[in-house]
């Protein structure tokens, strides 16, 4: 029974690819996750997700590389908002929201323009997780390990930065060199993680798995392995049911949104648990008081 | 009265259960003779200053008219004698020249000299000052501690937590020693004395000729 | 979509322009509360949680208006659970909601049939196809609302400039918050038929944040908002119509134009005023 849900459908090449791809954005995704919550840009992550829409969708009017579209859209949303915010004393959020709105229109114009757009847009916003073929998945590997080394080696300083802004300046580390790097990292994992789940889904790989190992790890770097381990299992069991539901079933779950579902589920079972656990915790801790 | 003690001693907490905005995890408090959920509106809170967004679109006027909201009730606008009574309360701190300016464009001593104008348009029996001289000029502390001693002699309670014991010594004739727990409280001259200062900072305090003393932190 | 409108006199070009109106002066005027106490994200998050609500009352036959704001509630008391929970601040909780939620309505809508022009329809809005119901629907959300912000207007401001002060003068400023949060659910799902979810952010925003860059007070503040809300929409579906491109995504480019030219307009000027001065004033700290 759990063979036949877990395992026999990644016999087929196109399962085998999804899976591989849901893995790779679950490791990526859950540790540039922990740093986005340890620096508070669960916003930026989310705005920028929206952001590269446009650039989506002129590579796809163009039929260029969507990498490339997405690349060049998030470079853009980040200059314009450090325009937004210094030049301009716009508040960080108010200009975060500007661009989404901006930016999100923008593409939806483009896309509106071609005939027949509604699936077209569908694609773009949803991506088409079992449409990955062998070179996106050779792409998302490799930005996921240029990315990681490079968070990895940076990991102290940006934990650092992350915890005391004051202290790492006035140890004379480069904290703009810093948020750059950081941001740069968000910013590669939202354009490879758009091109399979589209971009309103996308925050949830960055976000919950992240958040739901917050919970539970004591460490940043126990966190992160918690937030990988997770992403990976339950993207695993998310994309298994939704090919069960819509091949055995009859009930057709797209499969991007299934996985995000499963992330959800995930974060609520381990918030209730970790609630219960503290809850009892605390009434074991009054009953000892008053003996 | 004077709340005084370091960083993280427990003076902000204090104000903001005595606010009745903080949960208690035990014990009771009263205020003005009720609980403190019963006493607002006659209590009068003056945060600190720079806690406020100096963006915000107000003016002068308006943030001191909020210290009469509850006079003027729900659905209501302020009438003329509220914005008389706010008038009255900016020309008291000597900034009522700015009345239709915006809250943020004032310096911080200005902005100080508003809030504490809007504890006195609220017409309240208790003034609870959060670090009111934090970041002040000379003259704004000079003219606060004058306006802080005419209502007290109008029979206003007036409650300040501060760490700066010269101030607290001319604004307040009693002082309370925090640091988690109540360490002295009493007349001035007696709750600070170096001892309790010591016991109260952690540190060593070294007396001055003239009775004044310097505490040094850890 | 051009054999819908033959000519800016159709019905249906006339009642898009209506709602399109109606819309953008509502969305105007709240978004002022959504910039003061700085709850842009909070939008962005409304704008994909109600997401579901709305397509579970479209496959239920419901009032999408009525579905989206009782799950828009649903999500905002989640929201408030969650961040009392430790160890997670409001916009981690706010990102887990929104995708999680966001995620709940593409499934709902993925098992349909005729799930991908209806997806759209919700994303991006189909103004053109408002009824005199959707129009009767705006004005009279847009009274209570705009009734309720006139009412309150001196204890929200209150509450969003100070809020520990407002709670020592003995108001609730949870309440207050949950009015405000409500109020901008409510005219976020009210804008949907018109510019789609993901675009009322749009509407929310851009708008006030333009009329801040000229007015100083609130009030004031509200009324070129709502003004500057109401010409994008009309202006934006002309547009649409004559460019043959969506109607959501000219409104939203629309009001953005605007928030440019005010900003421009305004670092401009106050060059000019700074270049009329020899000595500038230091800013005041």
């Amino acid at each position: 029974m759990i063979r036949q849900l877990l395992v026999e459908p990644y016999q087929l090449g196109f399962m085998r690819r999804a899976l591989l791809e849901v893995v790779l954005l679950g490791v990526l995704g859950g540790v540039v996750g922990v740093h986005v919550l340890l620096r508070r840009l669960t916003f930026l992550t989310e705005a920028l997700q929206h952001t590269v829409f446009p650039g989506l969708a002129v590579a796809f009017a163009a039929g260029q590389s969507l990498l490339l579209g997405a690349v060049t859209a998030a470079a853009v949303t980040i200059v314009l908002l450090a325009f937004l915010t210094t030049r301009l004393r716009i508040d960080q959020d108010a200009g975060l929201a500007v661009l989404i709105a901006t930016f999100f229109a923008f593409g939806v114009v483009i896309v509106s323009r071609r005939t027949g757009y509604t699936s077209d847009l569908n694609q773009l916003l949803f991506g088409r997780i079992l449409d990955v073929d062998r070179r996106q998945v050779v792409e998302t590997a490799v930005i996921a390990f240029v990315v990681l080394v490079l968070v990895a080696v940076a990991h102290k300083h940006l934990v650092l930065v992350a915890f005391d802004r004051a202290q790492a300046e006035a140890l004379g580390y480069r904290v703009v060199v810093l948020d750059l790097l950081l941001n740069a990292a968000v910013a590669a994992t939202v354009v490879v993680a758009v091109r399979a789940v589209g971009t309103v889904l996308m925050v949830a790989f960055v976000v919950t798995p992240a958040a739901s190992a917050r919970l539970l790890g004591r460490s940043v770097a126990a966190t992160m392995a918690i937030a990988v381990v997770l992403a990976g299992v339950l993207g695993w069991v998310g994309l298994s049911a939704s090919f069960e539901a819509s091949v055995n079933q009859g009930l057709r779950l797209a499969s991007g949104a299934t996985v995000v579902a499963a992330f959800t589920v995930g974060f609520c079972v381990i918030g209730a648990g970790t609630q219960l656990v503290r809850r009892l915790g605390a009434r074991r801790g009054l009953a000892k008081a008053a003996l | 009265m004077a709340l005084i003690g370091p960083n993280g001693a427990g003076k902000t907490t204090l104000i903001r259960a005595i606010l009745g905005l903080m949960p208690l995890t035990s014990g009771r408090i009263e205020v003005l003779g009720v609980s403190p959920a019963k006493a607002r509106g006659r209590v009068a809170y003056v945060p600190q200053a720079d806690v406020l967004d100096p963006e915000f679109p107000v003016s002068v006027l308006q943030v001191v008219l909020m210290g009469r909201s509850r006079r003027i009730g729900w659905l209501r606008r302020a009438g003329r004698e509220d914005k008389a009574i706010a008038m009255e309360a900016l020309r008291r701190v000597g900034v009522a020249d700015r009345a239709d300016d915006r809250f943020g464009v004032l310096s911080g001593g200005q902005r100080q000299r508003v809030l504490l104008a809007r504890a006195v348009a609220q017409e309240a029996e208790l003034l609870l000052l959060d670090e009111p001289f934090n970041g002040v000029d000379a003259t704004t502390t000079d003219l606060l501690i004058e306006v802080l001693a005419d209502l007290r002699a109008t029979g206003v309670a007036v409650v300040m937590s501060t760490h700066d014991l010269a101030v607290a010594h001319l604004a307040c004739d009693e002082a309370c020693l925090l640091n988690r727990q109540q360490i002295a409280f009493g007349p001035m001259g007696e709750a600070l004395t170096a001892d309790l200062l010591r016991e109260t900072y952690g540190g060593s305090a070294v007396v001055l000729a003239g009775g004044a003393t310097i505490v040094t932190a850890r | 979509m051009r054999s819908v409108i033959d000519g800016f006199g159709s019905p249906f070009f006339q009642r898009a322009a209506i709602e399109a109106v109606l819309v953008g002066s509502l969305c105007g005027a709240v978004g002022v509360h959504v910039l003061l106490r700085r709850l842009p994200f909070f939008v962005v998050a409304m704008s994909h949680a109600t997401f579901p609500g709305v397509v579970i009352a479209s496959v239920l036959g419901f009032s999408i208006v009525a579905g989206g704001i009782g799950f828009g509630l649903l999500v905002v008391l989640g929201i408030v659970a969650l961040g009392s929970v430790r160890a997670l601040d409001d916009s981690s909780a706010i990102g887990v909601v929104l995708a999680g939620s966001f995620a709940i309505g593409v499934l709902v809508l993925s098992s349909r049939a005729s799930a991908s022009r209806d997806l759209s329809a919700f994303l991006v809005g189909q103004i053109l196809t408002v009824t005199p119901a959707d129009i009767a629907t705006t004005v009279a959300v847009g009274v209570v609302l705009l009734a309720v912000l006139v009412a309150l207007h001196k204890e929200l401001i209150h509450g969003a400039f100070d809020p520990a002060g407002l709670g020592a003068l003995g108001y609730s400023t949870r309440a207050l918050d949950l009015i405000v949060l409500v109020a901008i659910t409510v005219a976020l799902v009210t804008s949907v038929p018109a510019v789609g979810t993901l675009l009322s952010v749009a509407l929310l925003t851009v708008p006030a944040l333009a009329a801040r860059q000229w007015v100083e007070r609130v009030v004031p503040m509200m009324v070129v908002a709502a003004a500057i809300g109401a010409g994008s929409g009309l202006l934006g579906l002309c547009l649409s119509a004559a460019f043959d491109v969506a109607a959501g995504g000219a409104i939203a480019l629309t009001a953005s134009a605007v928030f440019l030219l005010s900003v421009t307009a305004r670092s401009s000027w106050s060059q000019l005023a700074r270049r009329g001065r020899p000595n500038p004033v230091p800013a005041a700290t």
